[in-house]
């Protein structure tokens, strides 16, 4: 019988060979996480944020390179006499459910977004007030000028107002689900035909989106896939066409087979290590108790002297890792050309200062990291508890699940500490924002500065360079910021983590720095 | 006999209670569910406010009251990582795990008793030493090893059988079922024997045992002068009295096959509870461990109870005991 079925199908092949090629394919991919809702403003995380980019869209957008382009908005521009920017909104766009896209609903969006039951708030900080000019323009106002605001909101995405309301989800679900927990209503690409939480999510294409589709896909199937190995296999065995991330010593594994392809690409995040600036004493040392040697910035330099960068590339990431030398890698905007050599790997220096600083036979402490967060995270610590060993640096190494590693560091329960930092931005401020100002809760600054690095120049140049609309005069500042970070090391940049995704040959997908996988960039041949 | 039941269903609020206080002292060293909860940007203000209409910062006795409280009224609670409805989200999980659980233990049984009568029929021939040596290697080797092997045998080598997930399902009311489908019974297979050779391994080996000191009895030998049919006479008389200490280590075995197939549904993105209680411990999503800990030791209680209840069944001294 199958060879009956198999020959009708060759009689058939010339025929339907045609409609096939035209008619294009369905899709199935998998990741580790599962978005956790398809509202687009109640969870601020990439799972959540890069699923939704296929179904809800912003004012902006991001290409392939990261940078800005029109997506609801046509064009923007700053306003004349008061700080802040102006919308053109495209005119003709309907919503999935056909209602027509206006600056009502951008309106409406931005009060949801901004509002406390949202976890997309703090994009709002810098806004005083928004108002409709007419239906297809809206003027933002901002606290100071703002040249960033534009690329800040790329992943604001706008709902419809009059769905959200007559459904009951004028606000994100706070305690209970609500009806945008589970369904959606954007101007995207895609929309949701069905959803299984945690186990199946299908897409299919908006056949009335603005914009010319790209892609040729019919049906997208998401399946979200925890463990690795199954993963791995489900694609091996043709299961599913894409998936990421894969683990890099699976990389192999993947190559030496036929029809399957491995896409490499730098993620924006750094990965480094931090000090405890504030502390009086350590934590976990055996042999200094009264004070804290990281206080003094030649401890720091030597810590940063005794990593070699060049064999934890080579033994622990199979030579795909860049090494860093500020808190956002090369290409992001901010990054400063001026700075790009790190700390060399020097043990004899690291000696020398340790010496200086009063420490010629080193002291312990504890180095504190994670070991299910970042690509390989406990074995580069173990790697570097061995690189701070050579030089008398005698690290505790203490690895446990990110689930409760920020309760710890926001504890202050560290000596030193591992972070990975990605720019949610694109800029340079990201990163100084969070990482590098004084902590500050009023102001909603240094929330992530768990050592609390202080530095008052630092602290003054962060709102200068935010307004600062000249380009060289911005990056002047920021150059100078980042050689006083150097200088005290605030942090040790380690290095920029790969993107590892795995696919099928007969598959083109485009990788983006954020690690967002946009379904409308996928052919299947 | 209700006297017995209602005393029964008396401990098991207890041992249920049990449960939710110590699962609810452990969940304090689990995490922070409000890191997991917002994003990377979130203020601190926001987090603190968030942290308080969760209750986290309740005194430890306050939260477990209430959450015992409202557990008797019938509501459940919402899951911190979907917002949904925890009580909605174990009830549509539950279908998977047990069919799974099922299937596995049909699987130890159909094939775990016959195999542990042949063995100890024929305890020197070659074939028994094979099978023994078999299930002493399936038992060895550690769960999620051997659902590995077998995706990467049957999944990716020959391709026969799907590698993840339930395959087609079909709504009975309500109940997901893989049973009504090809596709649904071609995704069944794998996970099921790689949760079910364990309970095989134990099962046989069992029969095995029992059937061996049995068949060494007064009355076997007996029977075997009379001239009883040996199919009879093994299959009837045999193995009925090796029926109570089997049954009640599978009974306690199936509380284990429901609970511990947390393993197998995370090797084969089953979309069972047990999947679903991982999830919720990566996320610290505390409302659904708390609930998905107290059904599973319902689960405990319930197939006791039944085993219990089995006993009076097959085995008649029992029943006039009771009576007297």
């Amino acid at each position: 019988m199958p060879h009956d079925i198999r020959k009708s199908f060759v009689l058939g092949g010339a025929l339907s060979l045609a409609a096939l090629s035209v008619h294009a394919e369905s899709f199935n991919w998998a990741s580790t996480t599962d978005p956790q809702t398809m509202d687009p403003h109640a969870v601020n995380s990439t799972p959540v944020l890069s699923f939704l980019n296929n179904i809800y869209e912003g004012l902006v957008r991001r290409a392939p390179d990261m940078s800005i382009e029109p997506s609801l908005a046509t064009s923007w521009e700053p306003l004349e006499d008061e700080n802040g920017w102006r919308f053109n909104l495209r005119e003709g766009v309907t919503f999935q459910n056909g209602a027509a896209f206006t600056a009502a609903d951008v309106m409406f969006s931005y009060e949801r977004a901004s509002d406390e039951a949202a976890d997309t708030r703090s994009w709002f900080s810098p806004v005083t007030d928004v108002r409709i000019v007419d239906d297809y323009t809206i003027e933002v106002l901002t606290d100071s000028p703002n040249p960033l605001f534009p690329s800040s909101i790329a992943n604001f995405m706008i709902l419809d107002s009059d769905w959200a309301t007559d459904n009951d989800a004028v606000l994100p679900a706070k305690d209970s689900e609500n009806f945008a927990t589970l369904n959606v209503n954007g101007t995207g690409p895609f929309t949701v035909a069905s959803r299984d939480p945690g186990v199946r999510t299908v897409l299919t294409p908006n056949a009335d989106w603005w914009d010319t589709p790209t892609h040729n896909i019919t049906e997208a199937t998401f399946t979200p896939i925890g463990n690795a190995a199954t993963g791995l296999a489900a694609l091996l065995s043709g299961d599913i066409d894409f998936i990421e991330p894969i683990p890099l010593q699976d990389v192999e594994q993947v190559e030496r087979r036929d029809g399957f392809r491995v896409i490499e690409g730098e993620e924006t995040r750094v990965i480094m290590f931090g000090f405890g600036h504030e502390h009086d004493t350590l934590l976990y040392s055996n042999d200094v108790t009264d004070t804290n040697p990281f206080t003094d910035p030649r401890v720091r330099l030597a810590a940063a002297h005794a990593i070699d960068i060049a064999s934890i590339d080579r033994v622990l990431f199979r030579g795909k890792i860049e090494a860093a030398s500020q808190l956002v890698p090369a290409g992001i905007s901010g990054y400063s050309e001026a700075h790009q050599d790190r700390p060399a790997y020097d043990p004899e220096r690291a000696r020398e200062l340790l010496a200086e600083a009063g420490y010629p036979d080193g002291f312990s402490f504890g180095l504190k990291c994670t070991n299910d967060r970042y690509i390989n995270d406990e074995a580069l610590c173990r790697a570097a508890a061995s690189m701070f060993a050579a030089v008398g640096l005698d690290a505790q190494l203490s690895t446990g699940p990110v689930r409760d590693y920020w309760e710890q560091l926001r504890a202050d329960d560290f000596d030193m500490f591992l972070l990975g930092w990605s720019p949610g931005t694109f800029d340079m401020e990201h990163p100084v924002r969070f990482l590098l100002h004084t902590q500050d809760d009023e102001a909603k600054l240094g929330s992530w500065n768990f050592g609390n690095y202080s530095n008052a120049r630092v602290d003054e140049l962060l709102p200068l360079f935010l307004q600062e609309l000249d380009p060289a005069a911005r990056q002047e500042m920021i150059d100078e910021l980042v050689e006083i970070t150097q200088d005290e090391v605030a942090y040790i940049p380690l290095y920029t983590q790969p993107l590892i995704w795995a696919v099928k040959d007969n598959i083109d997908v485009t990788q983006r720095a954020d690690n967002f996988f946009m379904l409308r960039w996928v052919t299947v041949n | 006999m209700v006297f017995f039941l209602a005393k029964r269903l008396i401990q098991s609020v207890f041992v249920m209670l049990a449960v939710a206080f110590l699962a609810f002292s452990l969940f304090r060293f689990v995490g922070d569910p409000v890191s997991q909860m917002t994003g990377v940007e979130t203020s601190v203000e926001d987090r603190e406010r968030l942290r308080e209409n969760l209750g986290l910062n309740d005194p430890f006795a306050y939260q477990f009251v209430r959450f015992t409280s409202d557990m008797l009224k019938g509501d459940f609670g919402f899951s911190y990582r979907t917002r949904q409805p925890v009580a909605e989200m174990i009830a549509s999980r539950m279908p998977a795990t047990l069919e799974l659980g099922v299937v596995a233990l049909l699987i130890s049984l159909v094939v775990g008793i016959p195999a542990g009568v042949f063995t100890a029929l024929r305890p020197r021939g070659y074939a028994t030493q094979a099978i023994l040596m078999i299930t002493l290697v399936g038992v060895s080797i550690p769960t999620f090893v051997i659902g590995i092997m077998l995706i990467f045998f049957f999944g990716v080598q020959l391709g026969w059988l799907p590698t993840f997930g339930r395959g087609g399902t079909v709504n009975l009311g309500g109940w997901e079922t893989s049973f009504l489908t090809v596709d649904g019974w071609r995704a069944l297979i794998l996970p099921a024997l790689t949760l079910g050779v364990y309970q095989l391994t134990l099962t046989m080996r069992l029969v095995r045992a029992e059937m061996m000191d049995v068949m060494q009895s007064d009355y076997i030998r007996f029977a075997t002068a009379r001239g009883v049919p040996m199919g009879r006479l093994y299959f009837k008389h045999a193995l009925a009295n090796t029926m109570v200490p089997v049954i009640t280590i599978i009974g306690l075995q199936f509380g284990g096959v429901i609970a511990f197939s947390i393993v197998t549904e995370s090797v084969f993105q089953w979309p069972g509870m047990g999947l679903l209680f991982l999830e919720s411990i990566r996320f610290v999503d505390i409302p659904v461990m708390g609930v998905y800990l107290v059904v599973i030791a319902f689960f405990f209680v319930l197939v006791n109870l039944i085993v219990d209840l089995l006993y009076v069944l097959i085995d008649p001294r029992l029943r006039i005991s009771d009576v007297s």
